[in-house]
């Protein structure tokens, strides 16, 4: 389990790249969705299979869960969730430039999910010399339930993974969103020999 | 064959739609897979535009899209869930599902030049008729089995269980809001006599009758269960204590008219009703059914054929 955790300087330096990868991400979308698109410090953390359901503010209630699976070069891999809270998706149509009868809500939400996603993973991938390819997005759940038990519904065969929770604001829409990355354990060990590269290129 | 001949003979041996458009949306390249479809000719197709050869493609909506692989230069998709299709094509299985149009998942891939300039936008069109299929087949299924789950096999009301579970509802919902609930239960009258007489068979057909009966009574909104063998309940949602009344002695009345040939015999048949109003002593939705339980079997003491009201002890009437 040791050898999966980051260290101190591997921490920061993913913490940097996708730091400089958010900044990148949210003027894109700025330019696209023509609103500013604020994303919160990201959070990195080892969590395990048991505990994820715990993470992921158990309590709240997500109106939709959507996953798209991402694969790039020298075995980076993962799968990002999107998740969405019922106040969320109001205005979603307009954020989007789509007419509200054009587009179900939950078109809506997988095609948000989806631009947010590939976006920030595509500047992600192009900061660590890496290209990214991506399932199609789907949607888990729709239903008013906890997001909890949203994914304890799922079973799972990994025991740790890498967990990034970066937090999406579209203020003029009073829109939020968290989009989760996580990377299982197969795949922790090539992105830290990513970073080690990373670190002694420096 | 040359190498770089190998891509392309590859696109046209493959089960997936590719077609390419420059960024004004005119078709540049289709494969095979998407003439065969399509069964239009390239001269019909290549250097036309894409709205024109596919008239069926919301255009407001495909070109957002697309706008998006342009300008975030990242793949979009499509889903087959959310859209059924895209492009109206024929599938391979038109004669063993009921299906009109192939079933889409679409794929909109940006494509860039060698010096990095984005030229094209590429689109995977692929088949998901068969999944779309089996999905909508396993949807029904557990919308029947969802079904079977909350109804009576018998009577084709609710049963028990599920009855319950909407007397809970509604009990805590009226409390919350200060609403008015009633509750009436009522049971047929010498039911056991009828069976031992006449057999099990003109039983049942006398509690599909009364189901049916007293179903055509009631508001929308009114939940009717089976409560067991031959009691029944109904919960009356924001009534108060005369519309009650008023309902449970429609209910005994219409019972008590009801004749059913059984084996050319008229055969009759009379319930006992109890009604109960919530009030504020009652914590529970059990409290509730206990008390209009207490007022069925004081109309069953009372001789029959009668309702009778919770808290009220003088108060039984037709």
């Amino acid at each position: 389990m040791s050898s999966l955790n980051l260290n101190e300087d591997q921490q920061d330096c993913l913490q940097e790249i996708i730091n400089v990868a958010m900044g990148q991400a949210s003027d894109q979308l700025a330019r696209y969705l023509d609103t500013f698109v604020y994303l919160k410090v990201p959070n990195i953390e080892q969590v395990s299979a048991q505990s994820l359901s715990m993470t992921l503010n158990p309590d709240e209630q997500a109106v939709a869960v959507v996953s798209q699976g991402f694969f790039g070069f020298e075995g980076i891999r993962g799968e990002a969730l999107l998740m969405y809270q019922p106040k969320d998706s109001d205005r979603l149509a307009d954020l989007l430039g789509y007419e509200p009868e054009e587009q179900s809500v939950e078109e809506q939400i997988i095609d948000l999910s989806s631009i947010l996603t590939t976006t920030f993973l595509n500047v992600f991938a192009t900061q660590i010399n890496n290209q990214m390819s991506y399932s199609a997005p789907r949607l888990l759940s729709s239903s008013k339930t906890t997001i909890s038990e949203h994914i304890e519904q799922q079973a799972y065969n990994w025991d740790l993974a890498l967990k990034v929770k970066i937090s999406y604001q579209v203020t003029d829409y009073s829109f939020n969103c968290d989009m989760i990355l996580l990377i299982p354990e197969s795949a922790i060990i090539n992105i830290k020999t990513v970073i080690d590269r990373i670190l002694e290129e420096y | 064959m040359a190498l770089h001949n190998i891509g392309a003979t590859i696109s046209d041996k493959l089960n997936t739609g590719v077609l390419i458009v420059d960024l004004e949306f005119n078709i540049v390249e289709w494969n095979r897979f998407l003439q065969v479809h399509a069964n239009k000719t390239p001269d019909e197709v290549i250097g036309q535009s894409n709205f024109a050869v596919f008239p069926e493609l919301p255009k407001k909506w495909f070109s957002r899209k697309l706008s998006s692989v342009v300008q975030l230069r990242t793949q979009n998709f499509c889903s087959w869930e959310q859209r059924h299709h895209l492009f109206e094509l024929p599938h391979t299985r038109q004669i063993t599902t009921d299906s009109h149009f192939m079933a889409q998942n679409c794929t909109f891939l940006p494509i860039e030049s060698e010096d990095g300039e984005l030229t094209h936008i590429c689109i995977l069109i692929e088949d998901a008729t068969d999944v779309c299929h089996y999905q909508s087949k396993l949807g029904k299924a557990l919308e029947e089995l969802a079904l079977s789950n909350r109804i009576d096999g018998l009577t084709q009301i609710f049963n028990r269980k599920h009855w319950e579970e909407c007397l809970a509802k509604e009990f805590s919902r009226a409390r919350r809001y200060s609403h008015g609930i009633a509750l009436i239960m009522f049971d047929l009258d010498h039911f056991k006599l009828l069976n031992d007489n006449h057999g099990h068979q003109c039983g049942d057909a006398v509690l599909i009758e009364v189901a049916k009966k007293v179903k055509s009574l009631l508001r929308i909104c009114d939940l009717f269960g089976r409560y067991g063998g031959e009691e029944f309940a109904v919960i009356l949602p924001e009534t108060d204590l005369s519309g009650a009344k008023d309902v449970a002695s429609r209910i005994r009345q219409s019972i008590d008219e009801i004749v059913i040939k059984f084996q050319d015999e008229n055969i009759r048949i009379s319930a006992s009703v109890g009604v109960a109003m919530i009030t504020e002593n009652d914590k529970h939705y059990e409290d509730l059914i206990h008390n209009s339980d207490v007022a069925l079997y004081r109309a069953k003491d009372a001789g029959r054929n009668i309702v009778c009201v919770a808290n009220e002890s003088e108060d039984c009437f037709l």
